[in-house]
C-alpha cells in the first residue's frame, strides 16, 4: 500500500452534521417535554392546589401566586389514620397472599409444566374477564352471612383473587426466561427441586417478582368499587377517605387536593422508583 | 429439517411431562393446587350464588329473606331500558377509550423511543397518570380541572374562545372518557415502548439500506412487529376499563340523567339504592354471559399470543 | 457498476477516544472482490458501515463511482448489504423480504416477482420456500435469503458483514466458494468483512488487513502471504500462524536455539542501520524442514547449507494430509545430552509449530531437528514491527 498523502479532515462537513443532529434532537426534546408536561398538568395542578388556602383554590382566573400553606395537609393527616392503616394492610396482605399462591402455580405452569398447563392458564386468565361487579349483590350477601362485611380480611381475600391471574401470568413469563441448560446443569450437579428453586430459578426471577408485586400493589391500593360496597368504617381504605373529604357544602377544593395528593403519593413514588422494572414486568408479562 | 424442529420444540425451559408416573403427575400438580382452589372458591362460587339469587326475589332491606320467583327478575331486566343503555354505554365507552389510548400510546412510545434530552424525566411524567389513584384522578378532574367557574381547563382554553364550559353537565360522556384515556395511555405507552425496544436494530438498518423511509419502515416492519403488543394492550385495557367504576361514580354519578351510567354503576345502584339483590343478580348473570361470548374471542387472541411465544 | 474509494476516512465514537477507523485510504476497483480482515476492534465493520451510510464520517470522504456519497442517505447510495445476523424482516415472507427494496422503489409487482424468482434460481433456493417466514427456515436458508435480498437489487456495490459467521463449519466452506463464484459471475463490486483470514485469503481478489483502526496492508492474498509488510500482517495471515521469535543478533545472523540462523545481507545491513541488537524473526511452519536427529548424525557434517534447529516434539496434531508438530527448540547441547536428558521434561526453550508430512510424523518426546533456508526467514523491527527489507 503506497502511502497516500493524508487528506485533511474536512471540518465543515463534520460541523454541519453535528448541527443537524443537534437541531433534530432539539426538536424531539421540545416535543417530548411539551407532551410530558401536558400529561403531567393535572397532577401538578393537584399538588399546587393542595398547598393553597381554600380561599385561593376556587378563584377565577386560577391563582398561581399565593402564599403556600400546609394547613390542608395537617387536616388530612389528622383524619386519615385508620384509612391509611386499612389500605396498607389490605395492599400488603393481598400482595403477599398473591405471591405465595402465584409463585408455585407459575412454577407448575412453566418449569415442570403439568399436563394441561395451557388449560389451567386459560382458566386463570378467563377469571380476569368475569367482572366482579356482576356478582356484587350476592357477594354482599355472602359477606354478610360470613360475618366478613366491613372486615379487612374480606378485602385481602378479594384483592388477592383480583390480582392472582395477572401475577401467575407474569411470573410464569419470567420463569420461562430461565435457560433450560441452567436447569439441566443444576440437575447434573445433583440439585434437588428445592435447591433448583432457591439457587437457579429465584435469582433469575426475583426482579420479575418485584415488578409483579408492584403491579399488585398499584391495583390493590387504588381499588374503590369493592371497598365502597363492602366496607363502612372498620375496613374502609384511602379511596373511601378521599370520597369522604368531599363535603356537601362549603369550599373544599384545596382540602380535596391535599387528600388526593396524600392518597396517590405512595404509589406514585414507588412507581417512579421502580419504573424500569414496571416496564420490564409489563412487557415480559406481555409477550414472552 | 430445522424448520419443523423449531416449531414443535417445547416452550423455553419447559420439560414435557412424558410418560410420567401417577406420583410424578401429582408432584407436578401440587404447586398449582392452592392457587387453583383459591381462584375457584373466591371467583366461581360467588357466580354460582349469583345464578341462584337471579331466580329469587330478595330485597335486603326488607325482612323475610329470599323466595323463588322464577324468571321474573330476567323479564324485568330485559324490559328495563336503562339496563340495555348501560350495557351499550359500557361497551362503547370501553372501546373508544381503549382505541384512543392505544393510538396515543403508540405515538408516545415512538416519541420516547427517540433519543432526546431528559427522556427519562419525560417518561416519568408520562407514566404518572397510570400510577395515580383513579378515585383521586376522578375527583381532581371533576373539581380543580373541569369546574365551570374556576377549572384550569377553561382557563387554558380561554384564548381559544372557550368560556366557562360546564364540562361535566354538557359533555359528561366525553369527560369521563377523557379521564379514562388519560389514565390508560401511559399503560399502552409502556407496553408499546417495550415492543419497540425489542425490535432488532439490524432489521431497521437493513430497511434503511433497502431504501425505506421512516413511514414505510413503520408501516411495513414496525407495525407488524408491534401487533402482539398492541393486541395485548387492547385486551388488558378492555378487561380493566369495562369494569371501571370510579370515574363514573365520582365525576358524574351516572348523570346527568343516566347519560353516563355504565354497567358497573347500574349494578351498584341496584344493590345500594334499590336494595334489589335478585335483580342485580339477574343483570349480573346476563353480563357474565355476554362477557363469556366476548371473552372467548379474546381468549382466541391469547391463544395467538401463545403461538407467537412458541414460535420465537 | 462502480469502484469505491475511501479518502482519509475517520470515525471517532467518543471525544478523546482512539479512532475506530483512522484516516483510511483504500480504493476498490470496479468489479473487484475486496475483503476487509482484522481482529475484533480493528475497525473493519465500522469502515463497512460508513460505506453503507449507517455510520457517519468524522473525517475524509467516500466515493462510489467517482461521486462523493459521504453525506448521501443509505437509500440513495445504490448499495445492498448482507448483515451478520441476516436482519431478515420477521413479519414478511421470503419473497417479500427479497422484493422489499424493489417495492420501496415502486417496481411493479410482476417485475418484482420475476426478479425474486430469478434471484432464487441463481441461489438454488427452493421456490416452495418463497412463501415461508424467515422463522421457518434453517440457518443456511436464511443466509441465502439474505444474499437474495442483496442480489435482487442489482446494486452498484455489495456490502457483506461477516455473512458466514452464523453457519456451521461445513456449510461455511461450501457457501464461501458459492459467494466467490456468484460475485465473479455477477461482476459486482463487493466489499466483504470478516475476521477469518482463511475466508479472506480464499475469497478476495485483494485483501485489506486492518488493525487498531489502521490499514496495515492491502494486496493480493499471495502477496500478503509472501511479502507481509509488518509483523502484524505476518502473524495474522496464514494458518497455522507464522512462528515469531525474538532473537539476539549474532555474526551473520541471529542466535536461536543454540545455533546461528543465517540472515540475508540486506537484512543484516538494515538491522545495522537501525542499530538493533535484537530482531523478531518469523518462519512459516512449512519452512521448518524436518530432519530426524538420527538421520542428521548419519549424514555426518552435512549441515553447512543452513542452520539446523533442534528440539523436542511436545504434541502432534494429525490433520490427515499433513501433521502439525508443536516443538520446543532447545538447541544442540540439550539434544546431545543423550538418554538422561530425554527423560527429563523440556523446560524453557522456544515453542514453534512446524508442518510435517502426515504419513510418518515423529512421536511426542522425540528429538527432532529442522533446516531452514535463509530466504524463508522474515525479520521484523522489534519495536515498530516493520519488516526489515530482505
Amino acid at each position: 500500500m503506497t502511502a497516500v498523502a493524508q487528506a485533511p479532515a474536512p471540518a465543515p462537513r463534520r460541523a454541519s452534521r453535528r448541527v443537524r443532529e443537534m437541531t433534530g434532537q432539539a426538536g424531539w426534546t421540545v416535543l417530548g417535554w411539551a407532551v410530558g408536561i401536558a400529561f403531567f398538568i393535572p397532577v401538578l395542578w393537584m399538588v399546587i392546589t393542595a398547598f393553597k388556602p381554600e380561599s385561593a383554590a376556587e378563584t377565577w382566573p386560577p391563582q398561581f401566586a399565593f402564599s403556600p400553606t400546609l394547613s390542608e395537609f395537617r387536616l388530612v393527616f389528622s383524619g386519615m389514620g385508620p384509612f391509611i392503616e386499612h389500605s396498607a394492610i389490605a395492599t400488603v396482605g393481598s400482595t403477599i397472599l398473591v405471591l405465595v399462591l402465584a409463585l408455585p402455580a407459575a412454577y407448575a405452569l412453566s418449569i415442570h409444566p403439568v399436563a394441561g398447563w395451557r388449560d389451567s392458564l386459560f382458566f386463570f386468565i378467563s377469571t380476569k374477564m368475569l367482572p366482579v361487579v356482576a356478582a356484587i349483590g350476592p357477594l354482599y350477601v355472602i359477606a354478610l352471612k360470613a360475618h366478613l362485611l366491613d372486615n379487612i380480611w374480606l378485602l385481602i381475600i378479594l384483592y388477592a383473587a383480583m390480582n392472582l391471574p395477572l401475577a401467575i401470568w407474569m411470573i410464569r413469563s419470567f420463569m420461562l426466561e430461565v435457560p433450560g441448560e441452567m436447569l439441566e446443569a443444576a440437575r447434573l450437579d445433583g440439585a434437588g427441586r428445592i435447591r433448583e428453586i432457591v439457587e437457579v430459578i429465584m435469582p433469575v426471577v426475583s426482579p420479575g417478582l418485584v415488578s409483579t408485586a408492584l403491579i399488585c400493589v398499584i391495583f390493590a391500593w387504588n381499588e374503590l368499587f369493592l371497598a365502597l360496597n363492602l366496607t363502612v368504617t372498620n375496613a374502609s381504605t384511602m379511596p373511601m377517605f378521599l370520597i369522604s373529604s368531599v363535603p356537601q357544602e362549603g369550599l373544599y377544593i384545596a382540602h380535596l387536593s391535599a387528600a388526593a395528593t396524600v392518597a396517590s403519593v405512595p404509589v406514585i413514588i414507588v412507581g417512579w422508583i421502580a419504573q424500569r422494572s414496571l416496564v420490564r414486568g409489563l412487557s415480559m408479562g406481555a409477550i414472552k | 429439517m430445522a424448520v419443523l424442529e423449531d416449531v414443535t420444540s417445547p416452550p423455553a425451559a419447559g420439560l414435557r411431562p412424558r410418560g410420567a408416573s401417577r406420583r410424578e403427575k401429582w408432584q407436578r400438580r401440587l404447586p398449582l393446587l392452592p392457587a387453583l382452589v383459591y381462584t375457584i372458591v373466591v371467583t366461581q362460587v360467588p357466580f354460582l350464588v349469583t345464578l341462584w339469587y337471579s331466580f329469587q326475589s330478595y330485597f335486603w332491606n326488607e325482612p323475610g329473606g329470599a323466595h323463588w320467583t322464577g324468571v321474573s327478575n330476567y323479564k324485568e331486566v330485559f324490559t328495563d331500558p336503562s339496563f340495555r343503555s348501560a350495557l351499550v354505554r359500557s361497551v362503547t365507552m370501553t372501546a373508544i377509550a381503549v382505541v384512543v389510548a392505544m393510538i396515543l400510546g403508540v405515538l408516545l412510545a415512538l416519541l420516547l423511543d427517540k433519543k432526546f434530552l431528559g427522556r427519562g424525566v419525560v417518561r416519568t411524567l408520562i407514566i404518572t397518570p397510570f400510577l395515580i389513584m383513579p378515585a383521586a384522578a376522578s375527583l381532581i378532574w371533576s373539581g380543580p380541572m373541569l369546574d365551570p367557574s374556576f377549572g384550569l381547563l377553561n382557563w387554558l382554553l380561554e384564548p381559544f374562545g372557550v368560556h366557562h364550559v360546564a364540562w361535566l353537565t354538557t359533555h359528561a360522556y366525553g369527560s369521563v372518557i377523557v379521564v379514562m384515556i388519560w389514565q390508560w395511555t401511559p399503560f399502552m405507552t409502556l407496553i408499546i415502548l417495550a415492543g419497540l425496544q425489542g425490535q432488532a436494530a439490524d432489521v431497521l438498518e437493513a430497511a434503511k439500506v433497502d431504501g425505506a423511509n421512516a413511514w414505510a419502515t413503520f408501516r411495513e416492519l414496525t407495525l407488524p412487529h408491534l401487533r402482539p403488543y398492541i393486541e395485548l394492550g387492547i385486551l388488558l385495557g378492555s378487561i380493566y376499563l369495562v369494569t371501571a367504576f370510579d370515574q363514573v361514580k365520582l365525576m358524574t354519578n351516572g348523570g346527568p340523567g343516566t347519560s353516563t351510567t355504565t354497567l358497573p354503576f347500574y349494578l351498584y345502584q341496584k344493590v345500594n339504592f334499590a336494595f334489589d339483590i335478585g335483580g342485580a343478580a339477574a343483570a349480573g348473570v346476563i353480563t357474565v354471559i355476554l362477557t363469556i361470548i366476548v371473552a372467548s374471542f379474546a381468549l382466541r387472541m391469547f391463544a395467538r399470543v401463545f403461538q407467537f411465544e412458541e414460535a420465537r | 457498476m462502480a469502484g469505491v474509494k475511501y479518502v482519509g476516512v475517520s470515525r471517532v465514537y467518543a471525544k478523546g477516544a482512539a479512532p475506530a477507523v483512522d484516516a483510511l485510504d483504500l480504493e476498490v476497483k470496479d468489479g473487484e472482490f475486496m475483503v476487509l480482515v482484522g481482529p475484533s476492534g480493528s475497525g473493519k465493520t465500522t469502515a463497512l458501515r460508513m460505506l453503507a451510510g449507517l455510520e457517519p464520517l468524522d473525517g475524509g470522504r467516500i466515493e462510489i463511482a467517482g461521486r462523493d456519497i459521504s453525506d448521501v442517505q443509505p437509500k440513495d447510495r445504490d448499495i445492498a448489504m448482507v448483515f451478520q445476523n441476516y436482519a431478515l424482516y420477521p413479519s414478511k415472507t421470503v419473497a417479500e423480504n427479497m422484493g422489499f427494496a424493489l417495492k420501496m422503489r415502486r417496481v411493479p409487482r410482476d417485475e418484482r416477482d420475476r426478479r425474486v424468482r430469478e434471484a432464487a434460481r441463481i441461489l438454488d433456493l427452493d421456490p416452495a420456500l418463497l412463501d415461508r417466514k424467515p422463522k421457518q427456515l434453517s440457518g443456511g436458508q436464511r443466509q441465502r435469503v439474505a444474499m437474495g435480498r442483496a442480489i435482487v437489487r442489482e446494486p452498484k456495490v455489495f456490502l457483506m458483514d461477516e455473512p458466514l459467521s452464523n453457519l456451521d463449519a461445513k456449510l461455511r466452506v461450501q457457501t464461501r466458494s458459492q459467494i466467490a463464484e456468484l460475485q465473479r459471475r455477477l461482476g459486482i463490486t463487493t466489499v466483504y468483512v470478516t475476521h477469518d483470514q482463511v475466508e479472506a485469503m480464499t475469497m478476495g481478489h485483494r485483501v485489506a488487513v486492518l488493525s487498531g483502526g489502521k490499514l496495515q496492508q492491502c494486496a493480493s492474498p499471495r502477496e500478503l502471504y509472501d511479502n507481509p509488510v509488518n509483523q502484524f500482517v505476518a502473524g495474522f495471515i496464514g494458518s497455522p500462524a507464522m512462528n515469531l521469535v525474538s532473537a539476539p543478533l549474532a555474526d551473520g545472523g541471529v542466535r536461536l536455539a543454540g545455533t546461528v540462523l543465517p540472515l540475508g545481507a540486506q537484512v543484516r545491513a538494515a538491522a545495522a542501520r537501525e542499530k538493533l541488537t535484537e530482531l523478531v524473526i518469523g518462519i512459516r511452519p512449512e519452512h521448518l524442514h524436518l530432519h530426524l536427529v538420527g538421520e542428521a548424525a548419519a549424514a555426518g557434517g552435512a549441515r553447512a547449507d543452513g542452520a539446523e534447529l533442534a528440539g523436542e516434539v511436545l504434541l502432534v496434531e494429525e490433520l490427515g494430509a499433513d501433521a502439525l508438530l508443536h516443538v520446543r527448540l532447545v538447541g544442540d547441547a540439550a539434544v546431545a545430552d543423550g538418554p538422561a536428558a530425554a527423560e527429563a521434561p523440556v523446560v524453557g526453550g522456544t515453542p514453534v509449530v512446524a508442518r510435517a508430512e502426515g504419513r510418518k510424523p515423529p512421536a511426542p518426546g522425540q528429538r527432532v531437528a529442522f533446516r531452514v533456508q535463509p530466504d524463508d526467514v522474515f525479520a521484523f523491527h522489534p519495536q515498530t514491527g516493520a519488516r526489515l527489507a530482505g
